[in-house]
């Protein structure tokens, strides 16, 4: 039984922090809320180029699991980082892998991993639920390809990406049965994306039409449901350690400041109205790491209740995350309600993560789920 | 970071199930001997005072094998022993404290159960501000004569000592004038008056010291230093053992779960109902979350880390997590978690509790009221963890300004 990270994972988290607080300046996240694209490429694929790629070391990955993939999106969280990474590596990245067609991994992994290609999954659509009810897009056989049609909404990245997978019904059926996963280009005809801007400027996600669009199958068809469950469950967990490192980083301000604001004559962190507040941030970011790292592990190590933790993991971060970084603003007062002062990055990208990849209602229903079939630990 | 349990691991907890399935009472205990019996069983088998030196009747065990029996014992409900706070305790102290005759006389007898002890430690008007304490111990001879006041004692009744924290200097500053003296329960001037608690049982006392003659060789330590020696042993009590409670709090969503699958609502099983799905599915992920937690820090004694201050946190979570878990659960079952008696099908448990009360959903509800009171109130542990783990600044306080007030006075009275 050992809860520590070990010696690569600590260098790990070293290497990806000291990239990350060097080259992602506080002017760069701002100058790329403005910026058209959202993200710098040439940064990104510096970064990709230290080689922190949770994909099978064949497919130009370093063969890292669920708990590296977290080390680096708590160090991203804690940024936070604007760019295709998540989107990229870790979900349309994981809906490849967990597809388990080894040509779509040699076809894309390689050039994701080096920063070639942006990839994102476009499986939302209006009713913007995790469920397989939620897909009625709609595929058909033409020729040696597919013919997709459909609108998805939220897709991560989708006006800047490259190639878009996407979740779409080839089958009569409206449940997991008959859902297929296709590989789409971007730039191809009947593709259109339309760019939203969400609360979190530094989050990009469009809206993406498809109009009889050419797609490519990627694994068997109408059999891709369990190897999108399985995906988006690993997007859950890495977006509950961004989330964390969100949290931690909001709280970390938040203690500074209470140590140097004064009012009334003292410093705010001496009263116990703050100090008390700042106590329970800690323990909510504590036991988001907990939580986050434990699905991380218990998905790594195919435990019998690592679906269960992956949704205790995403409820957990989700309620700690939007608690903290909320409460950090209510510490720092005026400041903290400024655009001036970074601290809404954290309370924003928090926000974003925690609606996607289920929000806390649908892990709980989840977690129930697991819990009455037996899936637990004991 | 790898989470699972070593073959050592789970070999000892096949051997510690088998002992329980073998040697669980079969009927319900009823009086302090049979418990006291039940006690003993458990000492020889090995499970009491697991982590104390051989040379003083413990197992020297890793803190995995006792989290390992602790939870089995949750689990299938198995009876406390005796001597709870002795063993948590006043052992350790005198391990770290007392001299060898003290140890010789007590140790092997608080072990075993042979010899129970109370805590005398809070009184009427020092509860948080434990240092306040004003049951006084006068020397007189090779006496301290005791005089005053403790409360919330915690099986006075059974007790054959009491390890007090009594004031032996009254112009010193309030932490430097406490020592810390082992007190006989029977001796003449001692009277112990249950107090009946909002659950209806009286596990607590107040006990009352007129003139009580207390040898000076019973004084642990030196004296003056009993408030530092407290400090070494209260953190004991802090952050030890979460995973029997995980365990307990997951006995008690199993029985939820039976009990939400056979209760109807409007025409529904309460477990087909999205809003009681929504609550059970909330407390199991907080109570998963205390498992994995708890296992980070079992992670961390594993490898000799002592837990410190980070305890607060660990003492703050499952103390307000029981409390919002017994909420939920009251809100799920509406007047069936009331009943005290009648229960029937939908009752939690018949079965045994530390203090031989039925453990009702009702029990269980009004007694998470305590967890964030006793050993450190929730508010105490958010000072810790703001000014020892977060290093904010100690708040300023009326008895620190007197304090300054009085040593400034006595400075200038020296000039």
């Amino acid at each position: 039984m050992d809860f520590d990270f070990t010696e690569d994972q600590n260098m790990l988290r070293d290497l990806a922090r000291e990239f990350l607080t060097e080259q992602v300046s506080v002017a760069h996240i701002r100058e790329m809320m403005e910026d058209e694209t959202g993200y710098d490429k040439d940064l990104y694929r510096r970064f990709l180029g230290l080689g922190l790629i949770p994909f099978p070391e064949e497919y130009g990955g370093a063969g890292f699991g669920m708990v590296e993939s977290c080390i680096i999106m708590e160090e991203m969280g804690r940024i936070p980082y604007p760019g295709p990474f998540f989107g990229t590596v870790i979900l349309a990245g994981q809906a490849i892998i967990q597809s388990g067609d080894e040509n779509a991994m040699s076809r894309y992994l390689p050039d994701m991993a080096n920063g070639d290609l942006v990839v994102s999954l476009a499986f939302l659509e209006d009713s913007a639920s995790w469920t397989p009810a939620t897909i009625t897009a709609t595929a058909t056989k033409d020729g040696n390809g597919y013919k997709l049609n459909g609108t998805k909404r939220f897709v991560p990245w989708g006006a800047q990406a490259d190639v878009l997978l996407v979740a779409a019904r080839t089958g009569e059926a409206s449940g997991p049965d008959g859902i297929s996963l296709f590989a789409v280009q971007a730039n191809s005809d009947g593709v259109e994306a339309t760019p939203e801007t969400m609360l979190d400027l530094n989050s990009r996600t469009a809206t993406v039409k498809f109009s009889d669009a050419s797609a490519e199958l990627i694994g068997e068809e109408g059999n891709a449901w369990a190897g999108l469950d399985r995906a988006i469950q690993r997007a859950a967990v890495a977006a509950s350690a961004e989330m964390l490192g969100a949290a931690r980083r909001a709280h970390e301000m938040s203690v500074d400041y209470a140590k140097v604001r004064r009012q009334f004559g003292q410093v705010i962190g001496q009263f116990q109205a703050i100090k008390h507040k700042l106590a329970e941030m800690l323990e909510q970011v504590e036991n988001a790491h907990s939580a986050a790292y434990y699905a991380a592990w218990a998905l790594d190590a195919d435990a019998p209740d690592a679906t269960l933790a992956a949704s205790v993991a995403k409820s957990t971060a989700n309620e700690a995350s939007r608690h903290v970084c909320g409460e950090a603003i209510q510490v720092h007062g005026g400041i903290g309600f400024t655009w001036e002062y970074d601290l809404h990055f954290y309370w924003k990208r928090a926000k974003h993560q925690e609606v996607f990849y289920g929000d806390s209602d649908y892990h709980r229903e989840r977690v129930l789920q697991e819990v009455l079939a037996g899936n637990v630990a004991r | 970071m790898d989470l699972r349990y070593s073959q050592e691991d789970i070999e000892f907890r096949q051997k510690v199930r088998a002992w329980f399935e073998e040697n669980l009472p079969k009927k319900k205990i009823e009086s302090f001997e049979e418990r006291r019996e039940w006690h003993r069983k458990l000492y020889d088998a090995g499970f009491i005072g697991m982590g104390w030196p051989k040379e003083y009747g413990g197992q020297e065990a890793r803190p995995m094998e006792q989290a390992i029996v602790g939870e089995e014992m949750a689990r299938v409900n198995a009876p406390a022993g005796v001597n709870g706070l002795g063993i948590s305790i006043v052992g350790p102290t005198l391990i770290h404290h007392g001299t060898d005759a003290q140890k010789d006389e007590h140790l092997k007898k608080l072990l075993t159960g042979e010899e129970i002890w109370c805590q005398l430690y809070s009184e009427p008007n020092s509860g948080s501000d434990l240092a306040s304490l004003q049951c006084r111990a006068d020397i007189d001879g090779d006496n301290f004569i005791i005089n005053g006041q403790k409360i919330w004692t915690s099986g006075a009744h059974n007790s054959e000592w009491g390890l007090m924290l009594a004031r032996t200097d009254r112009r010193a500053s309030k932490h430097n004038g406490i020592s810390c003296i082992m007190v006989k329960m029977d001796d003449p001037g001692v009277e112990v008056r249950p107090l009946k608690q909002i659950s209806g049982s009286s596990e607590f006392s107040e006990v009352f010291f007129s003139d009580v003659a207390v040898p000076a060789d019973n004084l642990i330590g030196e004296l003056n230093t009993g408030w530092r020696i407290a400090q070494t042993t209260l953190s004991y009590e802090r952050g030890g053992n979460t995973l029997s409670r995980v365990s307990r709090l997951q006995t008690t969503l199993d029985r939820l779960l039976e009990v939400a699958g056979e209760l109807r609502v409007d025409g529904t099983r309460a477990i087909d109902d999205p809003r009681i799905r929504q609550k059970i599915g909330q407390i199991y992920s907080e109570v998963e979350v205390l498992r994995y937690a708890s296992l980070r820090l079992l992670s961390k004694l594993e490898k000799g880390e002592r837990p410190g201050p980070e305890a607060s946190v660990s003492k703050l979570h499952y103390s307000e997590l029981d409390k919002r878990a017994q909420e939920i659960i009251q809100e799920i079952l509406g007047p069936y978690g009331q009943q005290i008696s009648g229960a029937g099908e939908y009752a939690f448990d018949e079965s045994d509790v530390p203090y031989g009360e039925a453990d009702t959903w009702a029990y269980q509800f009004v007694w998470s009221r305590a967890g964030t009171i006793y050993a450190g109130s929730s508010q105490i542990q958010k000072n810790i963890i703001g000014e020892r783990v977060l290093g904010l600044p100690k708040e300023i306080r009326a008895d620190r300004i007197e304090l300054e007030e009085r040593r400034k006075e006595e400075a200038a009275a020296d000039d």
